[in-house]
């Protein structure tokens, strides 16, 4: 009987390492994956990460997106009756939170929402709330503890975690992936654009841009983004942008404005984003940026990062006149600090806010050096989050500040309902296509036991490009189904060649029969792969994804799977006579 | 006994493969005259989509709009407007209307929402555009690159083969192949699209495959037969070949609804029918000729 040689394993070997690959998986878990849990959330503090497996969900089970949905609008917060004493009145109302804020003379610097509609008013100073008697900035804190609260408890496929949330838990839930193959946007829909500056751009700009367009569709919320640098035959440099689940209007709205930075204090617009205000942001420079040091904390790691920026006279002098207005406070770690806080706004969303060091109240300094924490289960942990920080902080600063113009050249938008016809119509099409080349071996040889490795190597083919561009996180596009398809095609021309060598050299040894079949073989395979070379670079790598699975797929026929046909042929024959 | 039989009587392939080859021949020169007169005419050797000359494609995800009555309510302003209509070849509806145009998309999705009256979001309708100026300029970088691919096969033809004439029918055969093909495709007025000009790349491929099993069989198999029979034998494989070829291709070309796709498939299976010619009547004919000049048997 048929025994298992070194070429079929080594195809069995390929096999299982592409289905590793390509990793299933996701057809049998259940529940929701965390995409991304905000940092410094009560759902991080609590120890959930991003990558685990929603399952339950205060007991309930959670198997797709409305479960969740229903969990969390389920969660009913009452609003609780705040009465407030301050020297200027009592004033009462119905909140979930308290809606105003204090400095360390207890006056009130900041009433928002409900607190404002009872006309609690500002620079009051604050006595009471409800039954506490407030003489100090530690009973406002336990005054903050009478918002009230939610037990909140999510099992994930790691462990339990119990919170106590006063809103919506700020994470960022997903489907689970079925497997790790991802499709093209023609496939799945979502938006496109191709942006070209308006002149040749250094390593360093591009690198910018990149960076920057990231950034700023990040600070969106939108997570499935991909920004890379295209380039074409000329040298001429694009920067293609790929969004998922994005209209093409509202992507040209994110790309094609320039982006918008403003840093304030309070209300006042201190300095906004470009050369005018901000001459330059230090990066890669150990000297002006880095972490710079890193601490046990309650709940693992904090590290804290620091970079220089640089201001124009202009902006210095507009901080120093809005600085010099403040008081001065004391923060937790015993620093002195100002009592409002500098924002900063990326095209009017509010980033981050820095605490201003009490020493530059009122003075117009150019260099002003910026710091922030990141934190971490443990130490490298806590360092990564502080470099990720400080680069989106420094992305944020030179964001608008671009030296130089884009154009959206190509703006492209897929709706994920044709992508789904798509993507049905492709698996029926190629397995029709399968059927009609069995057919024809079928007619031409007579022996219905022939289909069945042609089959097999067909199948085993598109299983071997699929594992490899899964591996290397290829997006599958249109093109590159089309050039599966090629590769399968020669695919069968190969094994015929492999059945009729080893018909016609029938008074050679196999090996001989063999090593003639895969002369023509080779001889083509070099042909296809020296032409599918120049693909690569054309128009910006419009059709890379053809050339890549073209190759992907001939390479994977001609060292994996058509040597180890040769052996079920092989086998075939000896059986035949 | 075969073998005897044909070496006393002449085969007719001996006769008659000056005038087989005409015909391959005669289909090329016919087919760079009327390239020459279409580049004459148009300004380019091929109808060009607006994915290669930059325009709009606008999908409309709908089963009942009629795409005939749609064209010719949009041919007023638009004139170079295209509307195609997709079916699903399981229940032969309708499902979705696509529009091409040279002109930026705005204007025309509003143009089209007051036609159909139908207001278009992300999702029932997709739209594709691209600059005119990129276009032009990704055009002719496909053709330089097509143009390099087929430099680089015949440089790895001479590698593989080291012989020129045998080398040179390889390389003649795939030109014929690419270039009737295009001459076709060009009188049939198909707008090709870029994952068209993918196509006659996938062409090179399809197309030497034959032609290296021929020549192999025919320079370096001489013991397994005669000529003739060593010919013979390289047909019945390379046909089985591209047959099987044809009929996958046809199958997708039949069963596949995107556009795009679709003359991918109908532009290869135009090129290997055209590749029987041009393999079997074309490079067998300077085979067998310089067989014959080399006493090769």
């Amino acid at each position: 009987m048929a025994k298992i040689t070194f070429k079929i394993w080594i195809l069995i070997i390929a096999l299982v390492l592409a289905l590793i690959a390509i990793n299933p998986s996701g057809y049998f878990e259940k529940g929701l994956l965390v995409k991304s849990v905000k940092v410094n959330s009560t759902a991080a503090q609590a120890g959930l990460s991003s990558g685990e497996i929603i399952k339950e969900i205060n007991g309930k089970t959670i198997l797709a997106m409305n479960d969740y949905s229903e969990s969390i609008s389920s969660i009913n917060i009452q609003p609780i009756n705040f009465i407030v004493m301050t020297d200027k009145g009592t004033f009462s109302y119905q909140s979930l939170t308290l809606d105003f804020n204090i400095d360390s003379n207890l006056t009130i610097i900041s009433v928002s929402s409900n607190a404002l509609e009872s006309n609690l008013s500002l620079n009051s100073t604050l006595l009471k709330i409800n039954d506490i008697t407030i003489s100090s900035k530690e009973d406002f804190e336990k005054a903050i503890e009478l918002e009230p609260k939610e037990k909140l408890t999510i099992k994930t496929n790691k462990q339990e975690y119990v919170m106590l949330i006063n809103g919506i838990p700020d994470i960022v839930v997903s489907e689970i992936p079925k497997t790790r193959l991802k499709s093209g946007l023609d496939l799945q829909g979502g938006s496109k654009a191709l942006i070209k500056p308006e002149r040749k751009l250094s390593q360093q700009e591009m690198n910018d841009l990149l960076l920057v367009s990231q950034q700023r569709l990040n600070v969106y919320g939108i997570s499935d983004v991909t920004v890379r640098k295209a380039t074409d035959l000329s040298g001429e440099t694009y920067m293609l942008v790929e969004v998922a689940g994005l209209t093409p209007s509202e992507l040209e709205e994110l790309i094609g404005k320039q982006g918008k930075f403003e840093a304030k204090i309070g209300n006042e617009t201190v300095f906004i984003g470009g050369e005018k205000h901000i001459t330059s942001v230090c990066r890669n420079d150990a000297t002006c940026s880095g972490i710079r040091q890193c601490l046990p904390s309650e709940s693992g790691y904090a590290c804290s990062f620091e970079f220089v920026i640089y201001l124009s006279e202009e902006a210095a002098n507009r901080q120093a006149n809005v600085t010099s207005a403040l008081s001065e406070n004391v923060s937790g770690d015993g620093k002195k600090i100002l009592s409002k806080t500098l924002d900063l706004y990326l095209d009017d969303n509010l980033v981050d806010s820095l605490q201003i060091a009490a020493d530059l109240k009122g003075r117009a300094v150019t260099q002003v050096s910026i710091t922030g924490p990141g934190f971490g289960k443990d130490k490298t942990e806590a360092f990564q989050n502080a470099e990720k920080s400080m680069a989106k902080l420094q992305t944020i600063l030179i964001t608008g500040s671009l030296p130089f113009k884009i154009e959206i050249v190509k703006l492209d938008s897929i709706s994920p309902l044709l992508g789904k016809e798509f993507t049905r119509n492709i698996i029926l099409a190629s397995l029709a296509a399968m059927l009609a080349v069995s057919l024809c071996i079928f007619i031409r040889y007579r022996k219905p036991m022939l289909a069945i490795p042609i089959i097999f190597t067909m199948l085993a083919e598109v299983f071997l490009t699929l594992g490899v561009a899964a591996a290397i996180n290829w997006n599958l596009d249109l093109a590159s189904i089309a050039g599966l398809i090629a590769a399968i095609g020669t695919g069968v021309d190969d094994q015929i060649v492999i059945i009729d060598e080893s018909r016609i050299s029938r008074g050679y040894g196999w090996k001989e029969r063999m090593k003639r079949a895969f002369f023509i073989i080779l001889s083509a395979f070099s042909i296809v792969v020296v032409a599918m070379i120049p693909l690569w670079w054309a128009g910006a790598g419009l059709l890379r994804g053809f050339a890549l699975t073209t190759i992907i797929g001939i390479v994977a026929g001609v060292f994996i799977t058509r040597p180890a046909f040769s052996d079920f042929i092989n086998i075939f024959v000896k059986e035949e006579q | 006994m075969e073998i005897r039989q044909i070496q006393e009587k002449k085969h007719w392939y001996d006769r008659y493969y000056r005038i087989l080859f005409l015909i391959p021949f005669l289909l090329l020169i016919l087919s760079f005259v009327y390239i020459g007169f279409f580049y004459a005419k148009t300004g380019d050797i091929m109808h060009k989509d607006v994915t290669l000359t930059g325009g709009t494609t606008l999908t409309l995800i709908n089963s009942t709009i009629n795409a005939v009555d749609l064209e010719k309510n949009l041919q007023s302003k638009y004139k170079d407007i295209v509307v195609r209509s997709l079916t699903d070849i399981r229940t032969g509806g309708q499902t979705a209307v696509t529009i091409e145009t040279q002109t930026e998309p705005d204007q025309l999705k509003k143009d089209v929402e007051s036609i159909i009256n139908i207001k278009l979001d992300e999702k029932n309708y997709s739209v594709e555009f691209t600059g005119s100026v990129l276009s032009k300029s990704f055009y002719s970088e496909l053709l330089r690159a097509a143009l390099l691919a087929f430099l680089f096969m015949a440089i790895m033809v001479f590698i593989i083969f080291k012989v020129p004439i045998p080398s040179l029918a390889v390389i003649f055969a795939a030109a014929t192949d690419i270039i009737v093909t295009l001459a076709v495709v060009d009188l049939l007025g198909m707008r090709i699209s870029t994952a068209g000009i993918a196509a006659f790349l996938m062409l090179i491929g399809y197309s030497v495959d034959t032609d290296v099993l021929l020549t192999t069989r025919v320079l370096r198999r001489k013991e397994t037969g005669i000529l003739i029979d060593r010919m013979k034998s390289a047909m019945k494989t390379g046909l089985t070949m591209t047959l099987t070829g044809i009929a996958a291709m046809l199958v997708a070309y039949l069963i596949f609804e995107s556009p795009v796709l679709r003359q991918v498939f109908l532009i290869i299976l135009i090129g290997l029918i055209v590749d029987i010619l041009a393999t079997w009547l074309g490079n067998t004919a300077i085979l067998k000729w310089y067989c014959d000049k080399k006493k090769i048997q």
